[in-house]
């Protein structure tokens, strides 16, 4: 057996990351639960089941948001096991259309959400701004560039409306993925960039870990890559931002981004971002920093739409029963997954956006 | 044999009538997931390829009273009703035996209230135990029932087998922690027990509730006692060269009433074998791990106390370090690959009894395990955990390395050890469980257990559930 698709047999019969699995907690039904799902790919291949729209209806309901590893005292890698159980299922002709859509269009445009612009310009320190920072959420990119710019920085917009091989890996695609993620690294190198910071969690988490742990790539060593986030905490002495005067507590909520389990390290420099931004700290949901739930933009939304928008209603859900009056959050497409499955009037405001406000005129 | 043709589909409509098309389910691959709990066995027979028995439903309701209907419904057909929480359980307690209607009722998760001056927590029986302590703990507020499935199991799941935390020793059995209790009854009527537990109105019949796993009815919804987040816990580890010193030690400060909230004794062959592979200490001997939480003043004069006893034993202090690294990783035990895990067999054969009995019973067991099934070279390990004024908890487990590669094989021989443990538990004086309950496993030695008394329990399971639909197969009632 495939070593990483051994993590099922270690998980099949293991409870101990139910208390924060997304997909199980909206759906309360065991068999989308991290060992539901093990359990029945594993007795897929003891023979006991086929793959049919029941069984496949499983295999597709995990997110791929890393909370069930990100609790695992053993460190199973089950999201990429079922990732690699998804590409056999693939290869036999079996995935459902909707993934061979998403897929197709990747395959075809290097992006799941409009189009791929190359980059250009060549300097030392770049942006990777993603495929739904580049054709969904463009407001969250410019104000990024902004506080770029007022840090002092000349910065290389890269990898734009291009997707960092995460969800063709997720969709069960790994050739197409790996060619993405050569992609995503030759524009890096072909742009001279050395130090690279990342909009999204996700494709922070693809280049960290994923292309490595699932498609055996690794990036160049003189590519230092760095999470935006904890760039920006690290400037807010130089930014002098002028925080908003006579707030003393707070009614915007912070949502942890999807994938935000993967990459522990940002939970405080978000937090310290929010407070200037917003003149106070913000509210904090229950599903927050390690049990942070995912919305629903990772592969779940073309693998089982309906879990996903779930899952970013029940985000929204979180921040209402806080008495969140806003929702506040860096990540464009989170923000993006946000915005468009809010039907309450819930004021969804970018970090990065909200910060630009609080820049000095000058700057 | 499958359920097929117009009956099922007859039962179904008028499920989907109670809790809607989205809430029932007759998928394949859910009635996979809902066909095996933590027991050993079923786990055993899916890792050999074979078919199990799957429920033929599975309804997940959102309230007492949909409950309620669909227990009426299952009274019609004459159709099992087996309630799920976090599938959790080791004794077989939630497995479909002969079919039916799975309940789970992990849509029942809501809080109702948290009473921050009577100190108590009222919940749907459905929430996750580690998310209603979340809840809590934002309140500075503690449910102080910490078992080792707290991640996965729930308020339900807690209080149906009667389960034990890791801080019992303290705080109490699940049990202990009930004051109040929504059940709904096999034939469909929803109950609540009055609101304290402690009074002198009549008998004591919330208890019924408590330990019939389902078998008398669905526990719907509880309040539960709560407790301030300590200001500290103190943790240290001893290492005794002799386990009936470090028994005797346990018994010494708790029937003085030094309140740990925790001892943890591992036997020799635990300490050489569990205590190394999860914490890395290579230690000879019985490794103990006593904990005081609270008020720090009074938490550090426990301490001392207890210490002084110790010490009496000539046990060597290991320090803090021991004792809080294995608080930190007290749950690692049970991830796979570091916890127990098939090809092997294996059982926790948990007991408990007075002090005067739990030595020999602890021997006893031993010896008849061991030399019972030397060919099979078994591993037998165990700790003392749940500690009371008058007697301890031994949580003992078998452990066969290379069991039969035969299925039917291999539940023979896990039976015939349970057999010879069970045995040996009886005649010594010992309950057949402590905290995991009966379910299954243990279902077939509750008449040896109960003697005299059993008659009573079977007139009263009679009473409540004439069809016999509720949990059948396990408790000691048949269909």
């Amino acid at each position: 057996m495939n070593t990483v698709i051994g993590a099922i047999e270690n998980c099949r019969f293991c409870l101990m990351c139910r208390h924060v699995a997304p997909v199980g907690h909206i759906t309360h039904n065991e068999s989308v639960t991290p060992h539901g799902i093990a359990l029945v790919a594993a007795m897929q291949r003891r023979g006991q089941l086929t793959w049919n729209t029941s069984t496949l209806d499983v295999l597709y309901a995990e997110p791929d948001g890393g909370n069930c590893r990100a609790h695992c005292v053993t460190d199973q890698p089950l999201p990429a096991a079922i990732a690699a159980i998804r590409a056999e299922v693939a290869d036999d002709g079996l995935a459902p259309p909707e993934v061979v859509s998403a897929h197709n269009r990747i395959a075809e445009n290097h992006s799941a959400f409009g189009s791929y612009e190359p980059a250009t310009m060549h300097g030392e320190w770049g942006l990777f701004v993603g495929d739904v920072g580049f054709n969904l959420a463009r407001e969250t990119v410019q104000a990024a560039l902004k506080l770029l710019e007022a840090c002092g920085l000349d910065v290389v917009p890269v990898g734009c409306g291009l997707d960092s091989g995460f969800i063709p890996c997720s969709l069960g695609y790994p050739k197409t993925a790996h060619a993405q993620a050569r992609l995503c690294i030759e524009e890096v190198q072909r742009t001279g960039i050395k130090k690279l910071l990342v909009l999204s969690p996700q494709d922070l988490f693809a280049f960290l870990q994923m292309h490595q742990e699932r498609l055996d790539i690794t990036w160049p060593e003189d590519v230092v890559i760095i999470d935006l986030i904890d760039f920006l905490a690290s400037q807010v002495p130089n930014l002098k931002l002028i925080p908003p005067a006579g707030i003393t507590e707070n009614a915007a909520a912070y949502v942890d981004p999807t994938h935000a389990v993967r990459l522990p390290g940002r939970f405080d420099a978000a937090r310290s971002l929010c407070e200037v931004a917003l003149g106070s700290a913000p509210l904090e949901l229950f599903w927050r920093k390690d049990r942070a739930h995912p919305v629903g933009s990772t592969a779940i939304q073309f693998t089982r739409p309906d879990i996903g928008v779930r899952l970013t209603e029940a985000r929204l859900e979180d921040a209402i029963n806080r008495g969140a009056k806003s929702i506040v959050c860096d990540d464009p497409v989170t923000l993006h997954e946000l915005r468009l499955r809010d039907k309450s009037n819930m004021r969804i405001q970018g970090l990065y956006e909200t910060m630009l406000t609080r820049l000095p005129p000058h700057s | 044999m499958e359920w097929t043709g117009l009956q099922p589909e007859m039962v179904r409509s008028e499920l989907t009538e109670i809790v809607g098309d989205a809430h029932v389910s007759t998928d394949e691959a859910d009635r996979l997931a809902y066909a095996t709990d933590w027991f050993w066995l079923p786990q055993m027979w899916l890792d050999r390829g074979e078919a199990p028995r799957k429920p033929d439903y599975i309804v997940r309701p959102k309230s007492a009273e949909e409950i309620s209907a669909i227990l009426q419904v299952a009274n019609s057909y004459r159709i099992p009703v087996i309630p799920w929480g976090g599938g959790s359980g080791s004794q077989g307690g939630a497995l479909p035996v002969f079919g039916g209607i799975v309940l789970d009722t992990k849509r029942m998760n809501r809080i109702v209230e948290i009473d921050e001056k009577s100190l108590t927590v009222t919940a749907e029986a459905g929430i996750n135990g580690k998310q209603l302590e979340w809840a809590v703990n934002e309140k500075g507020l503690m449910l102080p029932h910490y078992p080792a499935s707290a991640n996965c199991a729930t308020l339900g799941g807690y209080l149906a087998p009667r389960g034990t935390g890791t801080i019992s020793t303290k705080y109490g059995k699940a049990e202990d922690l009930v004051l109040r209790m929504q059940v709904v009854l096999p034939d469909g009527h929803i109950l609540r027990t009055p609101i304290v537990p402690q009074h002198a109105a009549g008998p004591d019949f919330y208890r019924l509730f408590l330990g019939s796993e389902g078998t008398f009815g669905v526990i719907t919804e509880a309040t539960m006692q709560l407790d301030y987040l300590p200001e500290c816990r103190l943790l240290r580890a001893v290492l005794f060269e002799d386990l009936t010193d470090a028994i005797e030690a346990g018994r010494q400060i708790m029937t003085r009433r030094l309140e740990p909230f925790v001892i943890r004794l591992y036997d020799p062959r635990s300490t050489a074998s569990r205590v190394k592979k999860i914490l890395g200490y290579e230690l000879e001997g019985a490794y103990m791990v006593l904990g005081f939480d609270g008020d720090k003043d009074i938490a550090t004069l426990q301490e001392e106390k207890a210490m002084d006893i110790i010490n009496g034993f000539g046990a060597r202090d290991l320090g803090r370090e021991p004792g809080e690294a294995w608080w930190n990783q007290r749950y690692d035990f049970y991830y796979p690959p570091q916890s127990l895990k098939l090809p092997w067999m294996y059982g926790t054969t948990e007991t408990v009894t007075t002090y005067d009995k739990i030595e020999k019973l602890y021997f006893a067991e031993k010896k008849a395990v061991e030399e019972g099934y030397k060919e099979w070279d078994i591993d037998f390990i165990g700790h003392f955990s749940h500690w009371f004024h008058w007697g301890v908890m031994v949580y003992t487990r078998f452990i066969i390395r290379n069991p039969p590669d035969d299925a039917k094989e291999a539940v023979r021989l896990h039976n015939r050890v349970w057999n010879t443990a069970m045995t040996a538990v009886l005649e010594n004086g010992g309950m057949v469980n402590e905290h995991h309950g009966v379910g299954l496993k243990l279902s077939r030695f509750m008449r040896r257990q109960y003697g005299d008394a059993w008659p009573l329990l079977d007139r009263i399971k009679k009473s409540l559930d004439p069809n016999g639909i509720m949990n059948p197969g396990k408790v000691g009632f048949g269909r």
